[in-house]
């Protein structure tokens, strides 16, 4: 066995070209493969995150009825009882923390221009266990309670040309269809810049009973946000909330992060259908590689084999020496892959790259992700089935170059003129 | 007593539609320490007697004994097991493992055979490599070694393991005249050192000098068996 290896070690530096082009092939193309896991990996959960971070929280609790029409941010379907589903769930230790909120058509009014952003009334005292807004106020501060003051994202405030301390116009809608509507002249107090685009470019918030007052809505509030401590108990905390709210009067609906941000999933699954196929043309390249440098080897070494098997050595080892010579390519270019793939991963995953170089109205386009920075996320786990995939590959496509070799009739081959 | 016979053998090659008989009935044995040449024109089936003895082939019809045991119907893999133990070649084109030292080539067969362990397969090899006058080479490869020389390793290769029989197809067909002498002097002196049976092909006359025995095939049969007279 020792010798068969040592054979197949000094037969891969025999054609050393060849070698390197196949090994090359498979680092390459493996270690592209990694990458791209790992960016697909960074992409959707960081998404997620951003998008639990900022709009959805784990759980909202929302009036009957007001899903359904949610892209419209209605305000016909309130939660008249706030405080008493928050005593209700007091005792839940799963929960982190439960804000009640208003979510509001509005625009806001600089001068002569005006931009529509959505609305979102917040509880400042709680906010921060359970959105990161305050996280990302990256000038001024964040709202006290019950001031009148507001915070805008850091894309409208710069499209608006707004700075902290400057004064505006909120224009707060009660109905769109009747345009009734009601205006706050309010001092800017934060610019914040998360994470999520969607929401620097078009969410303001103000405290929640500023809000309740324009609005009309005293005491009411449009959804409760729930953050619970451990994201994988979900499922049962959103069932004991449910069975808590079903003793009251009237229908609620608690909704997840998953179902709130339905559009994004949808695009990707589109997208990691196509994620798969770049494994499957790396896995091609790949083997096709290997076969063709395998086949040359045995092409080429014909009158070799028919000697072996002269000398009286079996089938099987004649085929290891070529699974062994195909695998050993395998490993060296799996190991290399796992370096090109870590070393992209990790720079994605510190580093992350921005669509900012495509410039403002590129990025723009592409900005339906709901983050700025494409953000990997590495797992050894991606490295494992990196090389592992490598070396199976590999070993899987010598193997038909090696059952050719040893169909050779050892006559015929040691004939072999080449 | 005999360490091969060939009894009525008979060997039709298909080629494509035609069958292109290469020996026709034909039947000799070999005894122990023999130094034996099959000589004969290109085409008189020479190779194919080779192939046979060597259990690298199946004749159509007859039988093949090596040491008294009928080895005419083992499976291919017995065949290699038979080859592997008992039966040395050498080929006209040396076909040494080209990774592989001097040394490592010639150690190849008793890695094989499994029977030593590494320290005795050095020693070994190591001598029979000094009894083919390549001493200081040990450590090339073939492409670092003459034509000569590289055939020198062949013959240690066939010889190390102690085979009954070795078997040399045109040893120096692809040799000068003179270092084809010397592959068949060097030969003929492990014969006689440590009397394991020698049986060549060649269609030279001066190669043919060296044999002590004179099988002459022509169309598939024997023309003539003849002893050397007093060499």
């Amino acid at each position: 066995m020792k010798m068969l290896l040592k054979l197949a070690f000094r037969n891969v530096f025999r054609y050393k070209k060849r070698t390197i082009i196949t090994f090359s092939a498979i680092s390459y193309g493996l270690g592209l493969m990694a990458v791209g896991i790992s960016l697909y990996n960074g992409v959707n959960t960081h998404a997620m995150d951003n998008i639990i971070n900022n709009q959805t929280a784990h759980l909202k609790i929302l009036a009957a009825g007001y899903f359904e029409d949610k892209d419209e941010v209605p305000l016909e379907f309130t939660i008249d009882e706030p405080q008493e589903i928050r005593s209700l769930l007091k005792d839940n230790q799963n929960i982190q923390g439960i804000e009640s909120r208003i979510l509001f058509q509005a625009s806001i009014i600089s001068g002569m221009d005006e931009l529509p952003c959505l609305g979102v009334a917040i509880e400042p005292e709680v906010d921060p266990l359970v959105f990161k807004i305050k996280d990302s106020i990256k000038d001024g501060r964040f709202l006290e309670p019950s001031e009148s003051k507001i915070i805008l994202g850091s894309g409208l405030a710069r499209d608006l040309g707004l700075k902290v301390g400057d004064d505006c116009v909120l224009r707060l809608f009660l109905s769109t269809e009747d345009f009734i509507w009601n205006a706050l002249d309010l001092e800017i107090t934060g610019i914040a810049k998360t994470e999520n685009p969607m929401v620097n470019r078009q969410t303001v918030f103000i405290p929640l009973s500023l809000a309740q007052e324009a609005l009309s809505l005293e005491n009411k509030v449009t959804e409760l946000a729930v953050r619970i401590e451990d994201r994988s108990k979900l499922p049962e905390v959103r069932n004991s909330i449910e069975s808590r709210l079903a003793t009251l009067n009237k229908d609620y609906e608690v909704v997840s992060f998953e179902e709130y941000a339905s559009d994004f999933k949808e695009l990707m699954r589109l997208r990691s259908r196509i994620q798969v196929l770049i494994p499957l043309m790396m896995i091609l390249i790949a083997t096709l590689g290997i076969v063709n440098t395998m086949l040359m080897a045995v092409m080429e070494r014909t009158r070799e084999i028919g000697m072996l098997a002269a000398m009286g050595m079996r089938k099987l080892e004649i085929m290891l020496v070529f699974v062994f010579e195909g695998a050993l390519i395998g490993v060296f270019g799996s190991l290399t892959a796992c370096v090109i793939g870590g070393l992209g991963g990790w720079y994605l995953e510190t580093k992350g790259f921005s669509m900012s170089f495509l410039g403002k109205e590129m990025s723009d386009m592409v900005s339906f992700l709901p983050m700025e920075v494409f953000k990997g996320d590495l797992t050894v786990g991606i490295l494992i089935f990196t090389l592992v995939l490598g070396i199976v590959i590999s070993i899987l496509a010598s193997l038909y170059p090696a059952y050719k070799a040893v169909k050779l009739d050892p006559i015929q081959a040691l004939r072999h003129v080449g | 007593m005999s360490i091969a016979k060939l009894e009525n053998i008979h060997k039709v090659y298909h080629i494509g539609k035609i069958d292109f008989p290469a020996l026709r009935g034909i039947s000799f044995s070999i005894e122990e320490g023999e130094f034996l040449s099959i000589a004969g024109p290109s085409g008189s089936g020479k190779t194919t007697v080779l192939n046979l003895l060597g259990c690298l082939d199946k004749p159509s019809q007859g039988k093949i004994f090596l040491e008294d045991k009928d080895v005419t119907a083992l499976p291919t893999a017995k065949l290699a097991d038979v080859r592997r133990k008992n039966i040395g070649f050498v080929f006209q084109t040396f076909n040494l493992i080209p990774v592989l030292t001097a040394m490592e080539n010639v150690e190849f067969p008793l890695i094989l055979e499994g029977k030593h362990d590494p320290k005795e397969r050095h020693r070994l090899t190591e001598k029979i490599l000094t009894q083919v006058g390549l001493k200081d080479f040990l450590h090339r490869r073939p492409n670092e070694m003459s034509g000569g020389q590289q055939q020198r390793v062949a013959v240690a290769r066939a010889l190390v393991k102690k085979p009954k029989l070795v078997l040399a197809d045109e040893p120096s067909a692809n040799l000068d005249s003179v270092t084809g002498k010397e592959i068949l002097q060097l030969m003929l002196e492990l014969n006689q050192k440590t009397s394991t049976t020698f049986v060549f092909s060649t269609h030279d006359k001066m190669v043919m000098d060296f044999a002590r025995r004179i099988i002459r095939l022509r169309d598939g049969k024997i023309e003539s068996d003849q002893k050397a007279s007093t060499k």
